[in-house]
């Protein structure tokens, strides 16, 4: 597919330059980009230094996200109804050396992780948010309560008294392990992409893509399953009969909750909803990872620091010459990992827009490039205020 | 190097300065020229020794702060050093004369450093600090001749000058040189027009030389030789003078609200505090004579802070302007410790108990109430006005999303932060531990309180009258 735009600069030799209906060029602020998707490139300028930034801050963001799976994982299945979780955060292994490191400060932010799980479970959408609001989960998460209660007066009073409060944390377990579900899978892929790019697989943001999306689609239909173990017996409580899938209701409700949407955070923009600076709609928010100023990262209460924070211990050695590279060093590196994060993740967005688009976005058939082209415009509506310029500045 | 052993040597001071005796210790006399009545005679006392330690304190510090890269560094140095050796002989002098060649001779090093490293109109700035300085000398100068000529005397030795034997009538003259000499040095309304003009002109490590020290010219000239030689003239012309202390503060804290520029800012903040420093000594108690020297001390300290800081942010920025700036406290890209520092020093310019600036002030203000309530009162709003403009420009630079224009900055060096953590660490301990500011000038506080002052307080507050009579017996040099 060639846009009408592209074949003004293509050789007239092209074949299908005479035989392709040239579609009108978009006029939308963000045509640029639609364009660029348009000839099955990626939003993010392929360029050699992007390329390098991109995999080096997946492959730290592929071991961060490793340790954010087992420990959501961990939490959804050995924390299930634990009313005081002190210890959440260490898989299970409770040492004091562990506890004084985790005192220092000198961890994985695991409030991160959660950050994320509650931005999902508040935005909701697709299976598990379906799921989770029906009679069928009520049943299931009731017989695991039940099985929870007993020997335990205390839960059993609180239950009785709140009956409304342990159901709505077993829906959050089931985020947990919803999460932590999809980035297992996610973890793998960004490490396998670091690995091909070491083998010199990789060589080009198109290549990033490629690979994201064909992770997508191989584990598109993976089910997404939750069961915990009281007691020495199983509870399904989202069993694999329900048909919940890795692509449509965990990356689709991941990509919008924490990519898009997010949540007003206390930073250094103080909201005000009375004065309508929240909108009222949460469709129509746009806090999320592809909007984040990365100027305040590094602030305490950002929740991004947290991430950013992760990833820097984690970044490859030709990652920190790029950083070493800047006017401050690395001094200001939680910023540059912040604006290389949304770099990788308008490749990712990319994946995800071209796995479910209409119709391949390279097209030649006029009415699917025409399908295409609304498809890609109502994407584009949502980037108007994202950070997608100053990432391809 | 040289400064580190200089300031080294004058801490030595300490050990051999016994506060307890007030009075002046370790003197050095030695005749110069006998027939001009001029001696070598220098010597310390709790009114000195504070301001000789800030001052080789602030010019290491000034030293620290210098840029890397100078045009003749030499000269710039020596130009410092020479600075320093006339402050530092200025209060050590206990011979009329010999104050006179310290005070004016500082002027030169001064003028070549603004008039060489200044700013793009540091010609016009170090001219008119020029012309008031040396005008301010001559008014020094001819009270000190008059002084001499009048009073019969055959040497311009501080000690045995019968200044007090004069009438009042012609006691008052020769202060009202003194005071306009050394109010053009402090400066106070409305003498004060080239202090702005030269803080803006002048780099960084002179503006924190010129606040933290060369002012205090003025107020060390007001105590010894006003209050201390013309002691009666002084208690009549206390009320007007509280007045200009009052129009000065009330003046410095209103223009510094409408400044944009933050160097601007604080020198008319600078302003501000000096007129504590008047009203204090105008109201010539125990306490308020302690507190002059204390605020004289504290406002030295303060304000070279809060000039390196600025300095900082200036160089570092490209850029003073309040409206330009936003968000230099962003922990990865802006000034963080900076700004904190910034903040540090705010709150003590401000008075905020447990740092030094409280002490100053209060005492200032408890010493200066019970002798001029209103006045005081009027310069408690100073304070207050003092938090407006300082937070107006905290809450402008510092805090909110950091301005696109500062988004690369160069990185801070430790070189940078030093100076002024080192000036944070005093404003704490001193704050927290008052006594270690005070102690050194008790008894010479005491020492120098006009007895009509003293008499009229006795009945008037029961904690100045106490102190008078535990120590209003005490006499002066």
């Amino acid at each position: 597919m060639m846009s009408r735009l592209s074949t003004v600069h293509c050789s007239l030799s092209t074949p299908y330059f005479m035989v392709s209906t040239p579609l009108a060029p978009s006029q939308h602020p963000l045509a640029e980009y639609i364009h660029r998707l348009e000839q099955g490139q990626a939003l993010l300028n392929d360029t050699p230094e992007n390329v390098l930034e991109v995999v080096g801050i997946l492959k730290s963001y592929g071991v961060v996200l490793d340790a954010y799976s087992n420990n959501l994982i961990y939490i959804a299945q050995e924390q299930f109804l634990v009313l005081f979780p002190f210890f959440k955060y260490f898989n299970g292994e409770v040492t004091l050396s562990k506890l004084l490191r985790f005192w220092w400060h000198d961890r994985i932010n695991y409030e991160y992780a959660e950050y994320c799980m509650r931005g999902m479970l508040w935005h909701g959408g697709n299976g598990v948010d379906s799921y989770v609001n029906s009679d069928e989960f009520s049943q299931a998460a009731e017989r695991a309560i039940q099985a929870k209660l007993r020997g335990n007066p205390l839960l059993s009073l609180l239950h009785r008294l709140f009956p409304d409060f342990l159901p709505e944390q077993v829906r959050m377990f089931c985020y947990y392990s919803a999460l932590g579900q999809f980035w297992r899978v996610m973890s793998d892929m960004f490490l396998a992409l670091s690995d091909r790019y070491d083998a010199q697989e990789i060589h080009s943001i198109r290549d990033v893509v490629k690979h994201i999306l064909d992770g997508l689609v191989a584990a598109a239909n993976q089910p997404i399953t939750y069961s915990v173990e009281i007691q020495g017996q199983s509870y399904d409580i989202m069993p694999e009969s329900l048909g919940l899938t890795f692509l449509m209701d965990t990356a689709v409700p991941y990509v919008e909750a924490i990519f898009f949407r997010g949540a007003p955070f206390p930073g250094t923009v103080s909201y005000n909803a009375q004065a309508f600076q929240i909108p009222d709609e949460q469709g129509d928010f746009a806090y999320g990872a592809l909007y984040a100023d990365p100027l305040p990262i590094g602030g305490a209460g950002i929740p991004p620091t947290q991430l950013m924070q992760d990833m820097r211990h984690f970044l490859p050695e030709y990652l920190h010459e790029v950083y070493r590279r800047g006017t401050r060093g690395e001094d200001d590196i939680r910023v540059q990992i912040c604006a290389t994060f949304q770099k990788s993740m308008f490749c990712v967005t990319t994946a995800a827009i071209q796995g479910l688009a209409p119709h391949p976005l390279t097209t030649q058939d006029p009415q699917q490039r025409s399908e295409n082209r609304a498809y890609l415009e109502h994407w584009m509506n949502r980037f108007e205020s994202s950070r997608i310029r100053e990432a391809n500045a | 190097m040289v400064l580190t052993i200089v300031f080294g040597l004058t801490l030595s001071l300490l050990a051999d300065f016994d506060s307890s005796l007030g009075g002046l210790q370790l003197t050095e006399q030695v005749a110069w020229v006998d027939w001009l009545g001029l001696s070598y005679h220098l010597g310390l006392d709790g009114i000195s020794l504070p301001l000789v330690l800030l001052n080789q304190l602030l010019t290491a510090i000034a030293i620290l702060s210098s840029p890397d890269k100078l045009e003749r560094p030499r000269l710039y140095y020596s130009l410092i050093l020479i600075l320093n050796l006339s402050v530092t002989g200025a209060f050590l002098s206990l011979d009329l004369l010999l104050f006179f060649i310290f005070y004016e001779l500082e002027l030169v090093p001064l003028y070549l450093l603004i008039a060489i490293w200044g700013g793009p109109r540091r010609n016009y700035a170090a001219t008119k600090f020029l012309l008031y300085t040396a005008t301010s000398g001559i008014f020094i100068l001819a009270a000190f001749l008059g002084l001499v000529w009048l009073t019969g005397a055959s040497s311009f030795d501080y000690s045995v000058l019968p200044a007090g034997a004069l009438p009042i009538g012609t006691q008052l003259l020769i202060l009202t040189g003194l005071l306009i000499g050394f109010a053009i040095k402090i400066p106070i309304f409305p003498f004060h027009t080239w202090l702005p003009d030269a803080h803006v002109e002048a780099s960084t490590s002179v503006s924190v030389l010129l606040a933290g020290v060369l002012l205090k010219l003025g107020t060390y000239g007001l105590l010894r030789f006003c209050v201390g030689m013309l002691p009666e003239a002084w208690s009549v012309a206390a009320p007007v003078l509280v007045v200009f202390a009052v129009i000065s503060v009330l003046y410095g804290a209103f223009t510094a609200i409408s400044q944009q520029d933050m160097k601007k800012m604080v020198a008319y903040s600078s302003i501000a505090h000096m007129g504590y420093i008047l009203l204090a000594a105008a109201a010539g108690t125990h306490l308020s004579l302690l507190a002059a020297i204390a605020q004289s001390v504290s406002h030295g300290l303060i304000s070279a802070m809060l000039f390196l800081l600025v300095g900082v942010v200036g160089k570092k920025t490209g850029t003073r302007d309040i409206d330009q700036l936003r968000g230099l406290l962003n922990p990865e890209r802006g000034l963080p410790i900076i700004g904190s520092l910034m903040i540090v020093g705010v709150m003590a310019s401000a008075g905020i108990p447990g740092l030094v600036g409280f002490v100053s002030e209060f005492l200032v203000f408890r010493g200066s109430f019970p002798v001029f309530p209103v006045a005081t009162l009027l310069c408690l709003v100073g304070t207050g006005l003092t938090a407006v403009y300082f937070l107006l420009m905290v809450n402008r630079v510092f805090f909110g999303r950091l301005s696109d224009i500062v988004t690369n900055l160069p990185p801070v060096q430790w070189r940078d932060r030093v100076p002024a953590l080192v000036l944070t660490l005093l404003l704490v301990v001193f704050g927290l531990q008052p006594n270690w500011l005070v102690r050194w000038s008790d008894a010479d506080a005491a020492r120098l309180v006009p007895p009509v002052a003293l008499a009229q307080l006795s009945s008037a507050d029961p904690f100045i009258s106490e102190l008078a009579s535990s120590q209003g017996t005490a006499s002066r040099p």
